[in-house]
């Protein structure tokens, strides 16, 4: 493999829970291996990370966060009630490569917003992805959105874009997604302890789908996407693994680190290509 | 669309996250003369194409205008309000606080900030600041918790507002000078494929006995838009209204078949046409906010002043008044 272009991936959850003070096992240990992909993803040394977030989610086009250092501090819609509810951000974006992937998506017919606004709402998602994997800053992302309205091909469309723009600038990038798995949430205040899969289904279909992933079988997850999405209520359709693969980098198998629930919904931190642990 | 989230029946007797107050003003009444209860109920569409067209001092962007029909309809609304209705409180249902477990009640005495909008940030970054009825919002959602619904009092001021919240109270009050009760939606309109609206009916029948408890003068206001298939890419100028036409022809049909049954009244009728509605348009009401309002209202056998419609990127949007007849003016 060049050393330019797409060199790893990560997946893994977004949900603020695993920043709790007191955290259930399973949110203990899915944040540990966040932690440690982290420490993993910056031995590599990327120039850049692309990143998509299904809870930035928009409806018109394929938005680029153009705002080189958005920071602040943000508290959940949600989870406010809770310690981990309330974020703070300080993020790095390379607006120069972002720039590059938008004119690339613009040039494949899609249409790329640029966004850069005082004040623009970062998702809980990024916050909580950028924490675990970055307590000190070091990393610079480039980051799109997760189009509610585009299909599966589109996103990886997108996430093509986002490689074939790291290779033409001779950039050693690496892409992350933020996504869970299946989303039925427990529609109950609940303790960390209390925390489980919301359906013996769906946790069978996280199963499957872990499995297929850390045999490489790529093509195979694609083709049950849909599937998956609809028996499983998978986190927007599982479309965020559809631009992963769009990046090239989900041929090879996965590594699995930890699954488990979060507040019902499954959860995984999964990566590909990571150099291994120092 | 594939669903995301599914949300189960509500469990009876499942509680709120916070104690019911014992405020003095909580039974404060209105003023003589004025009779209190529901005294109107709006469907208010919140897109916000329609604050960025009125360019109000709240809002940094500035436009040419555009939807100038939806907007003249919104100043016959306000007219309303003001010279007939009197409300002592707005109570709007919002599909945009997006809330994940539960129904929240935002119980923050002065929310003030600036809501940038995640998806039309160009559009909308507007400097809000309202005042709650608190004791309103507390006894909206200890009611809902009563009758089994599961609950959260918003507390925290650090919560941005959602552009559907100020999008529907600013077109109907620019001034802000009724105070506001908001409620969060339990499910997100862009991830259903099926209507889940009976948490609604349960939620509309704990509004009104708030209100009712309270003696509050209320108008209520439903956020929500019609058929909602749209444009997925925007043409230079937003409001180029050489652009803005229905989705397609099947859209409109349906929404005037809704809104011809809206005017022929009663509401009754709506009941089954709403789920065929969604499920004809990918409707916004999907997010349940005109089915709270109308079982809040009770369903009455009356028909609705449909003041106008028009489309926002290909969405249709309505501005509709219902008027109670138990309730004196």
């Amino acid at each position: 493999m060049t050393d330019r272009g797409i060199q790893a991936g990560v997946l893994l959850p977004g949900m603020p829970h695993l920043l709790a003070d007191k955290p259930a096992t399973s949110w203990a240990a899915l944040a540990d291996s966040a932690r440690t992909v982290g420490d993993r993803l910056r031995a590599l040394e990327p120039d850049v990370v692309l990143l998509l977030s299904t809870q930035w989610f928009t409806v018109l086009g394929h938005q680029f966060q153009c705002d080189p250092n958005p920071r602040g501090a943000h508290t959940d819609e949600n989870w406010y009630a809770y310690d981990y509810g309330h974020l703070s951000y300080d993020l790095r974006f390379d607006v120069e490569f972002t720039e590059r992937w938008a004119a690339r998506v613009d040039a494949d017919g899609m249409q790329a917003r640029r966004t850069r606004y005082q004040g623009f709402p970062i998702d809980t998602g990024t916050i909580v992805t950028s924490t675990l994997l970055d307590p000190q800053r070091t990393l610079r992302w480039a980051q799109v959105s997760c189009n509610l309205y585009a299909d599966a091909d589109t996103l990886a469309q997108v996430g093509r874009a986002g490689a074939e723009a790291a290779r033409d600038a001779g950039v050693r990038a690496a892409v992350v997604v933020v996504s869970g798995l299946s989303s039925g949430l427990i529609q109950q205040w609940i303790e960390p302890a209390q925390d489980h899969i919301a359906e013996p289904a769906h946790d069978r279909w996280n199963e499957r789908i872990l499995q297929m992933l850390t045999a490489g079988d790529t093509d195979k997850v694609l083709a049950v996407r849909e599937d998956y999405a609809r028996q499983a209520q998978a986190d927007s359709q599982f479309r965020a693994f559809a631009f992963l693969a769009g990046t090239g980098v989900a041929a090879a198998p996965a590594q699995l680190h930890s699954y488990g629930p979060l507040w019902g919904t499954g959860a995984a931190v999964l990566s590909w290509n990571l150099p291994a642990p120092a | 669309m594939s669903k995301v989230f599914r949300l189960p029946a509500p469990t009876r007797g499942t509680t709120t996250r916070t104690r019911r107050p014992d405020s003095a003003d909580a039974a404060r009444p209105a003023p003589a003369g004025r009779r209190p209860g529901i005294v109107a109920g709006y469907l208010s569409p919140h897109p916000p194409h329609l604050i960025y067209g009125e360019n109000p001092p709240q809002n940094e962007p500035r436009s040419q205008g555009g939807w100038e029909v939806l907007r003249w309809a919104y100043h016959r609304l306000r007219r309303r309000i003001r010279d007939v209705h009197r409300p002592d409180v707005l109570i709007v249902h919002a599909p945009h606080w997006i809330t994940m477990v539960g129904h929240h009640v935002n119980c923050v005495p002065n929310p003030r900030g600036v809501s940038v909008e995640p998806i039309f940030p160009h559009l909308f970054r507007y400097h809000y600041d309202f005042h709650t009825d608190v004791p309103l919002a507390e006894a909206i959602a200890d009611e809902a918790a009563d009758l089994g619904l599961v609950t959260s009092k918003l507390r925290d001021p650090g919560v941005r507002v959602d552009y559907a919240t100020i999008g529907a109270l600013h077109m109907v009050n620019p001034d802000w000078d009724i105070p506001v009760v908001s409620l969060s939606a339990n499910n997100n309109p862009y991830f259903y494929s099926e209507a889940s609206l009976g948490q609604m009916e349960v939620l509309g029948e704990a509004t009104r006995r708030a209100i009712e408890n309270t003696g509050r003068r209320a108008v209520l206001l439903a956020s929500n838009s019609l058929s909602h298939l749209h444009w997925h890419e925007e043409p230079q100028l937003p409001e180029d209204m050489e652009r803005e036409h229905p989705y397609n022809n099947h859209q409109y049909r349906w929404d005037m078949k809704l809104l011809e049954t809206i005017r022929q009244g009663p509401t009754s009728r709506l009941r089954e046409l709403i789920p065929e509605h969604i499920e004809a348009t990918a409707s916004e009401t999907k997010a349940g906010s005109l089915t709270w309002l109308l079982s809040a209202l009770g369903w009455p056998d009356i028909a609705g002043d449909v003041l106008g419609y028009g489309t926002i990127i290909g969405t249709g949007n309505a501005v509709v008044e219902w008027t109670p007849e138990n309730v004196d003016d």
